[in-house]
C-alpha cells in the first residue's frame, strides 16, 4: 500500500496548485491535432494537453493523468475515454470537495 | 447518465453471490450500538462490521487497527471489514489459484488478490486489464503489517459516472459516520440512524425567525406549526391556508405568509395545491 504518489483530481480552478505533480482531471475534447489537445475543463477553463495521442473527436470527455505543467496545460501519462455523456458538473463539484473541505480524505 | 447503477449496485451485480454477502440493504451504515467503554475503545460497531464501506486508499491507509483484534480496523470511529474501492487496475499478475493487481484510486494504491475458486472467478478477472478501471468489492485484511483487499468481486466500469459517484458517496458515508459519532456523545440526541429522515418534532425547533435575537419569532413558529398540527386542520386534503393560519392566530396574512416561508426553508412544511396551501412534513 502506498499513498506517497497520489494522483489528486483537479479541474481548471485547482490546477495551478498542483504544478510539477502529478494530477488527474476530466476535460472535454475541444480540438485535436499532432498529439496536442485543446479540451474544455469542467468548470469552462481551456487546457492543453500533450501528449495525447489517440485521443478521441469532440464532444467526447476523456480523462487525462498527467504532469501539471504550468496553470493551464497538463504533460498526459495517460488518457482514457470517458464518452459523450460523462457529467461534467458533478465531476467539478468532487474536484471542490477533493480539494477544499474534505481534502483529507483525499490527499 | 446514471444508468450503470445496476452495475455499480453490489445487489444488482452480476455475481449472484454478491447478494448474499452484502444482504442488509446497500452500504449505509445503520442501526449503530455503541459497545461499552473499555471493551472496543469507545468504538461504535455496526451490524456485524459487515456493511460494505466505500472508501478510498487514503482513508484505509489512515484508518487504525482495533486494539484487541488486529485483523480489524477503524475508520470514522466505525469497525469496516468489507470495503468497495474505485480505480484503475495496474500490474495484473495472473496464477492458477489466484490474480494479483494493485489498485490505484488516484488517492494511493493497494494491493488486491481475488482467489479463483469457480469457473466464474476467472471468467470475471479474464473481463478486466491494466489500466482499465474497476470496482472492487472485498475485505479489508492485514498481513504481517501490510493491508491489502481479497476481493469478493471485481467489475469494470462501463459507466464512467459511477467513479465521481463512488468518491461522492464517499464524502456522503463519512459524514454520515461522523454524524452517528456525535449523536452518540450525545445522549440527549437518538442514536437510532432511522430517525435521521424525519423532520424535527415541532417543539424542538432550531432557532427559526430568532435568529437575531427575536424570541417572539420563535413562538411565532411554534404558533404557527401547532395550527398546522391541530388535529381539525390535519386531515384536509390540500393542507392548511395561509388565511387560516392568519385567521387562527390573528396575525396579518403577509405575517403568516413570511412565517410559513422561513418553515419551508427548515422543510417543516411543503407546498399543496397552490402558494397557499402547506402541510406539515411531519404529517405526510
Amino acid at each position: 500500500m502506498d499513498t506517497s504518489a497520489p494522483s489528486p483530481f483537479v479541474n481548471g480552478e485547482t490546477l495551478k496548485t498542483f504544478l510539477g505533480r502529478r494530477v488527474r482531471t476530466v476535460v472535454q475534447v475541444q480540438h485535436n491535432e499532432g498529439g496536442v489537445l485543446l479540451g474544455l475543463s469542467t468548470d469552462g477553463h481551456q487546457l492543453t494537453i500533450r501528449g495525447a495521442s489517440g485521443a478521441p473527436e469532440p464532444p467526447h470527455y476523456i480523462e487525462v493523468i498527467g504532469i501539471a505543467d504550468s496553470s493551464l496545460s497538463i504533460r498526459a501519462e495517460s488518457c482514457t475515454d470517458f464518452g459523450e455523456n460523462f457529467d461534467g458538473v458533478a465531476f467539478n463539484g468532487l474536484c471542490k470537495l477533493a480539494n477544499d473541505k474534505y481534502n483529507y480524505l483525499f490527499l | 447518465m446514471y444508468n450503470g447503477g445496476d452495475h455499480y449496485d453490489g445487489n444488482g451485480g452480476g455475481a449472484a453471490n454478491a447478494n448474499s454477502l452484502f444482504s442488509g440493504g446497500g452500504f449505509m451504515p445503520s442501526q449503530t450500538t455503541n459497545t461499552p467503554e473499555g471493551s472496543g475503545g469507545g468504538i461504535t460497531k455496526t451490524r456485524g462490521a459487515q456493511t460494505l464501506l466505500p472508501l478510498t486508499v487514503k482513508q484505509i491507509m489512515d484508518a487504525s487497527q482495533t486494539n484487541d483484534d488486529k485483523s480489524s480496523f477503524v475508520v470514522n470511529g466505525t469497525e469496516v471489514s468489507t470495503v468497495r474501492l474505485v480505480g484503475r487496475m495496474m500490474n495484473k499478475a495472473e496464477r492458477i489459484t489466484d490474480v494479483r493487481f494493485i489498485l490505484d484510486d488516484g488517492t494511493g494504491r493497494i494491493e488486491v488478490n481475488r482467489w479463483a475458486n469457480e469457473t466464474s472467478d476467472n471468467t470475471e478477472m479474464g473481463l478486466v486489464k491494466d489500466g482499465d478501471y474497476v470496482i472492487v468489492n472485498g475485505g479489508l485484511k492485514a498481513f504481517q503489517g501490510k493491508r491489502h483487499i481479497v476481493a469478493y468481486s471485481v467489475r469494470l466500469v462501463t459507466n464512467y459516472n459511477d467513479i465521481t459517484h463512488h468518491f461522492l458517496y464517499c464524502i456522503y458515508v463519512h459524514l454520515d459516520l461522523a454524524k452517528a459519532k456525535k449523536s452518540a456523545t450525545q445522549p440527549q440526541v437518538t442514536a437510532n440512524a432511522s430517525t435521521w429522515n424525519q423532520a424535527p418534532p415541532p417543539n424542538n425547533q432550531v432557532p427559526t425567525l430568532s435568529a437575531s435575537g427575536n424570541a417572539g419569532g420563535q413562538e411565532l413558529t411554534d404558533m404557527v406549526m401547532n395550527v398546522f398540527h391541530d388535529p381539525v386542520l390535519v386531515n384536509l386534503d390540500h393542507g392548511v391556508s395561509i388565511a387560516q393560519v392568519a385567521s387562527r392566530l390573528n396575525i396579518s396574512d403577509a405575517v403568516a405568509r413570511s412565517t410559513v416561508a422561513h418553515l419551508i426553508d427548515l422543510g417543516n412544511l411543503y407546498p399543496t395545491i397552490d402558494d397557499n396551501h402547506y402541510k406539515s412534513t411531519l404529517n405526510g
